[in-house]
């Protein structure tokens, strides 16, 4: 073992620590039940944990990361038997087929989060100064890879740390859509069948599980893509050493770690059958999975609002000299218009989660209506943030289109300034449409006009930045290699989701779309447009500066020219089925429909992303090591990260810039946007 | 200036292909009631829009990748302009109008689908995890099946026993949720006989899916003949413990999980249940005579049949006779 | 820092507490005097403009740090913005649970004890006026001031903790107002419970500064931590200035 490569060790201990989990779960699951159950929930809990854990034991050994998640593993333990301890003492029900019971579970799950975050170190540094202890105002850390599993509060290095772990909860959430999107090929059911049976669940059950699950975990996914991004690159764009608070800046990114084995976990408890919008009185029925799914929700969202605020306050008191407001970098104004948003709104969605765990645990009767509480509450709170949270996904993606579209055009971006105040004015507007949801829901009939006006208005400056990118692309000289063609795939794969969503939001055509495939289609445009292309299109682009070596730019290519065609087929079928009469989140279809054909064509397509990613993965990592050197201003660009060697210096510049003209002046002869103050 | 000329030309063409594209792929199902029509109105209003905006934007995005791509051997920047407030002005001003036409347009078709008929039949609808009961209070009929006369506007007063639920037939286009603890209301008018499926629009638990009921748009003389034979029928089955048991067992729901030809459902099958051998959750077994049916259903969490342990069956209130009646039912079951 | 001598600065806490005292006191007699819901979120307004302004000092949001992005007053005014911005987050919260209670229940409350609402939230008044007093004294060096008031503002906290959680929830409980009895018991013991989890981490927060106080290592010039829990400490009275009718006040006792 010790001569191996870090990763195959690692690999094999995940093996190793899967069949331990799976067997230790199993043997505590029939000490309880007296019965052995070869897919305990259990069993899946614990192979779950332990293959995780012992995978970075392998890679890097007991620390950071590793020592996080062996503590979260006894945390949860001790928090469930100290529940269930009191249970005993109270005469109350000890055990169930859980295992633990449901309260005791999500204390378990919150002294496993907080044990996770003393265990890995991201809170060392705040109990010092709580007894009175100073602490150096940065840390050094190691060279070398192994730094990325330990806390550190260099924003490049949580930066990738997020991005790394983005990508990896985007494998779970893609490959659990590749499950639920295979049992959708055919009509009728295949093999997520009534009498398929995993960890306390049928088939019907396991597919909305799978479903609810991919839901959710891509929104993580694409909440931590987002911060990587935003981390990695704000400090760097504004010419600061690191974000204004470095250790919040950590602890953001380490409670993640918990909040996606917890969400994960819920796959294992029981699973849940609420989609990842989570409706009571649904949801109060649920299994028990629906408890660590909320857990894990609300666990995340905290990274959010924290990130968020680290963010706003970064570009408030963090920036070069004379950078002034409109000549910030076009990203940090989608940044800030996304963190404005997640500060506020994410509280909400935390909260409406918590009022149905509260229901759940103690029989509160909130959205009870047997007690005179109100289901439809719930939507309201859970929209309030759940709407703007799409604002949140798409505008940093939107900002490095915009970011990128000069460098490749040679161009300025067309009206600086109308795009700057459109991402604002997007998320402005959108905290006061999220009852656009709520259409068909029985809420007050009267609102939905006044709602209506609202998310129309949405797609004003959602306009004006389409006009103004083609305005941008005008009479330019356009070079196209892969971060270009991603923003450009960005671009038209956004313009189908904006386009398709006017008929969504004039009350009387939603009446027929809510619900439907139509609608799937249409987010799933708008999430790849404003997300995951920008977010490919930012990697291939700023790879070099994070590594000195460049992705291949055939793999790229071919990466985008098997993803765009795919996806654009996939979500046009979606509409298409959808509008025809296919409703949303159920794991069967009428074969009267016809929509056979369809779904075959969407399930090949799926693949082909899938495929799409492999390579994309591939090309990422093989190009760490083995890429193409590229030291210097590869592509040509004004931004003051390119006119530093890179790798970039541990503390960004070692000479402070100072802002001279504007962000964009492409083919402005003699112009410069930052200049280097030579003596410090 | 050429190039503009074009690209105006250019985007004229696509919006028109885009258009005659999408209006001959059927994009919607068959129009079958009164509310459809201003609905599909503003869907065709919204199709040919954005047929337009979609060549808007992309014709002169490809144009410019096409014409002003960097040609090889080429260095140097782009033309340097920085932007035109006019231009801004007016690709603000112009979506702006548009889309508050299309606000007011929304509105004004919302109004057309919500027209009253004081004349309208009155269908109570109750939905429940994941079975239809139709009840009409005129003639006290209950259904399974949603019979509704052609040409006579309907108005459902739906309500649900456990979760949210979403009335939807999509040949009608509209949609209303359906919420435990109050009524909401749907007006339709059926202009077209045939056979439609109900479908419930809002995720409500495992067999979601499944969650259908037959709609039966039949001429008014149809109606009245269908309806009178069901009262007829209704009046017969009174007669009897196990024709009343069946009445209540239709009305209350209970055949959307328990099924009757023995396939498992969300709860155990009826099929041949009475006198057998019934396996329960903490291992033991007991035969399910009267007693056990009995607590079963006025008491759901008092005994598991092994396997169902995490269903939760929603509580009933029976009178004896009733129970007596349901348990004469459930005895024909085999 | 100080711009004032500590004695008027003293003084000008005091006068801000009685008007907050005598609102108080206004308010309540509305409440029982009439039905006017308007007059008593327009007196909750103004009190709780009173502590953002004059005890939370929300204005030093602007002062001027200087271009050194490396001295302790810049660094203490990203601290603060951070600070506010949490508040502001935090905020959102509470709002989002005034909006559920008031969905809810509408103009109706829940059936509570009078003289106990009252009691607390006086409590939690002259607890405010003490946090002030603290943060005063340290802004003008005076550890001894600092000290006593910290310490008289954190068992003010306590017995604040003690009414709700120890009196007042079993009393409910008794009354028949109980966390699963109906919608008017969930929101108040949400509403409290989430209120009393922030006292508590205020009171862990001044448990902190009282100790480190003691060991000396707050100064004049020096005493973000005191600055924060003070901010802190007034934020979650200016949630109870709004929970506190909203609970008791508004509405008629069902």
């Amino acid at each position: 073992m010790k001569n191996m490569k870090p990763v195959w060790r690692g690999l094999v201990l995940l093996a190793l620590g899967g069949a331990l989990g799976y067997f230790l779960g199993l043997g505590l699951d029939a000490l309880v039940s007296g019965s052995a159950n070869f897919t305990a929930p259990l069993a899946g809990f614990f192979s779950l944990v332990v293959s995780v854990t012992g995978f970075f034991f392998g890679l890097v050994g007991y620390r950071g990361v590793t020592r996080g998640l062996v503590f979260q593993i006894i945390g949860t333990l001790a928090g469930g038997f100290f529940v269930t301890g009191l249970r005993a003492l109270m005469g109350l029900k000890t055990f169930g087929p859980f295992f633990f019971t449901e309260p005791a579970w999500v204390v378990g799950g919150l002294v496993g989060t907080l044990s996770f975050l003393a265990g890995v170190g991201a809170l060392t540094d705040w109990f010092k100064w709580a007894l009175g202890e100073s602490t150096p105002e940065h840390h050094t850390d190691e060279p070398g890879w192994q730094k990325y599993f330990n806390v550190s509060l260099d924003h490049k290095v949580i930066g990738v740390q997020y991005t790394i772990t983005s990508i990896a909860v985007l494998g779970f959430g893609g490959i659990f859509a590749l499950i639920f999107r295979t049992e959708l090929a055919a009509s009728q059911l295949q093999f997520l069948t009534t009498t398929f049976q995993a960890f306390d669940q049928n088939g019907l059950q396991f597919y909305n599980t799978l479903m609810s699950l991919h839901g959710m975990l891509m929104i993580v996914s694409i909440l931590l893509g987002i911060a990587g991004v935003m981390n990695y690159l704000i400090p760097m764009l504004i010419g600061a050493q690191d974000m204004a608070f470095p250790r919040l800046n950590a602890f953001s990114f380490w409670i993640a770690v918990p909040a996606a084995v917890l969400l994960l976990s819920a796959l294992f408890l029981g699973g849940f059958d609420t989609g990842w919008t989570g409706y009571p009185p649904l949801s109060t029925r649920s299994p028990l999975g629906v408890q660590m799914f909320f857990l894990g929700v609300f666990i995340a969202g905290w990274s959010s609002i924290l990130g968020a605020l680290n963010l706003i306050a970064t570009v408030a008191r963090m920036r070069a000299r004379g950078m002034t407001a409109f000549r910030l970098p076009i990203f940090a104004w989608a940044a800030i218009a996304t963190s404005i948003i997640s500060l506020t709104a994410t509280q909400l969605i935390g909260l409406s989660f918590q009022l149905v765990m509260f229901q759940r645990l103690l029989g509160m009767g909130f959205f009870d209506p047997a007690k005179g509480g109100n289901p439809v509450l719930f939507q309201h709170l859970f929209w309030f943030y759940s709407h703007p949270a799409v604002y949140v996904f798409v505008l940093p993606g939107l900002g490095v289109i915009s970011e990128l579209l000069p460098v490749f055009v040679r161009k300025p971006l067309f009206g600086y300034r109308w795009v700057a105040m459109s991402s604002l004015g997007i998320a402005l507007v959108g905290f006061l449409v999220w009852a656009h949801h709520m259409f068909t829901s029985g809420m007050n009939e009267y609102l939905r006009v006044p709602f209506m006006y609202s998310t129309l208005l949405v797609a004003v400056p959602t306009g004006v930045k389409f006009f103004s990118w083609v305005a941008t692309l005008w009479q330019g000289k356009i070079s196209t290699p892969t971060p270009m063609l991603f923003v450009l795939g960005g671009i038209v794969v956004f313009l189908m989701g904006g386009l398709s969503g006017p008929p969504n939001a004039t009350v009387s055509t939603d009446l027929h779309l809510h619900d439907t495939y139509f609608i799937v289609g249409h987010f799933h445009d708008t999430m790849f447009g404003g997300y995951i292309f920008p977010f490919f299109a930012a990697i291939y682009y700023w790879f070099p500066k994070a590594t000195g070596r460049r992705m291949s730019e055939k793999l790229g290519k071919l990466h985008f020219w098997l993803m765009t065609p795919s996806f654009l087929v996939l979500t046009f079928a979606m509409m298409r089925v959808g509008l025809l009469g296919m409703r949303r989140r159920i794991a069967d279809y009428d074969p009267a429909l016809g929509f056979d054909l369809s779904h075959l064509i969407m399930t090949v397509a799926a693949y082909l992303i899938f495929t799409s990613v492999v390579i994309f993965l591939y090309n990422f990592f093989h190009s760490m090591k083995h890429g193409e050197q590229a030291e210097g201003n590869l592509w040509n660009s004004r931004s003051p990260e390119w006119q530093v060697p890179s790798p970039m210096p541990v503390h960004n510049y070692d000479h402070a810039f100072q802002v001279v003209g504007e962000p964009y002046d492409y083919g402005l002869e003699g112009s410069k946007y930052v200049e280097f103050i030579k003596h410090k | 200036m050429r190039h503009f000329v074009i690209v105006a030309i250019l985007v004229l063409v696509m919006s028109t292909l885009t258009y005659l594209g999408l209006d001959s792929s059927g994009l919607l199902p068959v129009q079958a009631s009164e509310q459809a029509v201003p609905v599909d109105w503003l869907f065709n209003l919204q199709f040919i829009t954005i047929s337009f905006l979609f060549s808007l934007i992309i014709v002169p995005l490809v144009y410019s990748l096409v014409v002003f791509r960097r040609r090889p051997g080429e260095t140097g920047d782009g033309k340097h302009f920085e932007g035109n407030t006019a231009l801004e002005i007016t690709w603000t001003a112009i979506p702006l109008f548009i889309v508050m036409g299309f606000a007011y347009l929304g509105a004004y078709s919302l109004g057309e689908t919500r027209r009253v008929d004081p004349q309208a039949m009155v269908v109570n609808v109750t939905a429940q995890q994941f079975a239809w009961t139709f009840e009409y209070p005129d003639t006290g009929v209950v259904s399974s099946v949603l019979y509704l006369p052609e040409g006579k506007q309907a108005l459902l007063k739906m309500t649900s026993r456990d979760v949210i639920h979403s009335f939807w037939v999509p040949e009608f286009r509209i949609k209303q949720d359906i919420l435990p603890g109050r009524t909401t209301e749907y007006r339709i008018t059926p202009t077209r006989v045939g056979d439609y499926k109900l479908r419930c629009a809002e995720l409500c638990g495992t067999s979601h899916a499944y969650m259908l009921a037959d709609v039966k748009v039949v001429s008014r003389a149809d109606f009245d003949a269908w309806m009178a034979a069901r009262a007829e029928e209704a009046r017969a089955a009174a007669d009897t413990p196990e024709g009343r048991g069946k009445t209540l067992v239709t009305q209350n729901g209970c055949l959307g999980c328990h099924s009757l030809d023995g396939t498992r459902g969300t709860g155990p099958t009826w099929f041949g249940l009475y006198g057998s051998q019934v396996s329960l959750s903490d291992g033991t077994t007991v035969t399910a005579d009267e007693a056990f049916i009995a607590e079963s259903i006025l008491q759901p969490q008092a005994k598991f049949v092994a396997g169902y342990e995490t269903i939760q069956m929603p509580v009933y209130q029976f009178t004896d006779e009733q129970i007596a009646d349901i348990i004469a039912f459930i005895k024909t079951v085999k | 820092m100080a711009h004032t001598d500590q004695k008027t600065a003293l003084n000008q806490g005091a006068i801000i507490f009685i008007f907050l005292a005598v609102l108080t006191a206004l308010e309540f007699f509305i409440a029982v005097a009439m039905d006017a819901v308007a007059l008593l979120i327009l007196v909750a307004l103004v009190k709780a403009g009173l502590v953002v302004y004059y005890y939370m000092h929300i204005y030093r949001l602007n002062d001027e740090d200087g271009d050194d992005h490396e001295t302790y007053a810049y660094k203490t005014g990203t601290n603060r913005v951070g600070l506010w911005l949490f508040l502001l987050s935090d905020a959102f919260v509470f709002g989002g649970l005034a909006v559920a209670r008031f969905n809810l229940l509408g103009l109706t409350r829940p059936h509570l004890s009078q003289e106990l609402g009252l009691l607390v939230t006086a409590v939690l008044l002259v607890s405010s006026f003490f946090m002030n007093r603290a943060e005063v004294s340290m802004e003008h060096g005076d550890r001894r001031g600092f000290l006593v008031s910290t310490a008289i503002t954190l068992l003010l906290g306590v017995a604040f903790l003690a009414g709700v959680v120890g009196v007042e929830w079993p009393g409910a409980i008794h009354e028949g107002v109980t966390p699963s009895s109906s919608a008017a018991g969930a929101i108040f013991f949400m509403m409290t419970g989430m209120h009393a989890f922030h006292v508590l981490t205020g009171v862990i927060f001044l448990l902190v500064i009282l100790r480190n106080g003691a060991r000396g290592l707050y100064s004049a010039e020096k005493h973000w931590g005191v600055e924060a829990a003070t901010v802190y400490w007034h934020f979650v009275d200016v949630v109870w200035i709004f929970f506190y009718p909203a609970l008791y006040l508004i509405g008629s006792a069902i």
